[in-house]
């Protein structure tokens, strides 16, 4: 997987960055997917300790 | 009911209001909203495979997203209090003790945010560097495609450079992506949804503002 997308210069003689890659992609889809899955995921344990302490002050 | 006793009960139910967003605030959001959603939809639907004419729809929302960023950045500085939005002591010191909490390390209890929290406000700094990253570089890039407005000059910048302003629209674009599915998300959740009606209806109760902010930290006038 690359960072950034290449081409051979006009003079031939090298590979010049066109652009980040798209191969990317998937990744900043996923961070994304995987904070909201971690902060769901704290909130709902968090929610669950909270009705606990509540269910042993009664 | 009266006509008079309706008006009393109206202007009651009035006086109960916190104004949170005035309508023209409320009109930039939502148009820089779809403006966003269509920018991302052309930019990375045909890399994803479907393929149609992007390239004018992306670069003329990309001039209305420009105005907007443009109408934005003028009325935060002369008409809003852009102070508002600035993380401050009160704020580190807040999340501070709310980190503490979390992992159970005790201390003081954070005190209420003013009228942004602090995440709202570290969010906000964040899109605000993308937002101007992928404007900046967009219109560094209509240099390259030929429109009515004016003709393609691709030698303005050496082949490296034009590599670098690619590469940022890139990388700022894709980010994006990763805030604005953080952004829909927080709308979504039902403990937020009194920020996500402010958005639509431009109010938030008074009991929603007494119990959700520091009524010292965001000041508001008896008329709301």
């Amino acid at each position: 997987m690359h960072l950034f997308r290449f081409a051979t210069s006009i003079y031939g003689d090298s590979d010049v960055v066109i652009g980040a890659s798209w191969d990317l992609l998937p990744w900043f889809v996923g961070a994304g997917a995987a904070l909201i899955l971690a902060h769901a995921v704290l909130k709902a344990v968090a929610r669950g300790r909270l009705r606990q302490a509540a269910e042993i002050d009664q | 009911m009266s006509a008079s006793e309706a008006l009393a009960s109206t202007s009651l139910a009035r006086a109960d209001r916190v104004k949170r967003h005035a309508p023209v605030d409320r009109i930039y959001h939502w148009l820089t909203a779809a403006s966003v959603l269509v920018l991302m939809g052309t930019a990375f639907l045909p890399i994803i495979g479907w393929k149609f004419e992007w390239l004018t729809l992306h670069w003329t929302t990309g001039i209305v997203l420009t105005l907007l960023v443009l109408f934005h950045i003028v009325r935060a500085l002369i008409w809003q209090d852009w102070r508002a939005m600035v993380v401050d002591m009160a704020d580190i010191r807040n999340g501070w003790r709310a980190l503490a909490h979390a992992v159970r390390r005790g201390g003081a209890a954070p005190d209420k945010p003013g009228k942004y929290k602090l995440l709202q406000k570290l969010y906000h700094l964040a899109i605000a560097i993308l937002v101007l990253s992928v404007v900046v570089s967009g219109l560094l890039m209509l240099l390259k495609i030929d429109t009515p407005l004016w003709r393609r000059n691709p030698y303005w910048f050496a082949a490296d450079t034009w590599g670098a302003i690619y590469s940022i629209h890139g990388f700022a674009a894709m980010a994006m992506i990763t805030f604005v599915m953080i952004h829909i998300y927080f709308a979504l959740r039902p403990e937020e949804w009194w920020l996500t009606r402010s958005m639509l209806r431009g109010w938030i109760s008074r009991a929603e503002y007494l119990n959700h902010c520091d009524s010292k930290r965001w000041v508001v006038s008896d008329r709301g």
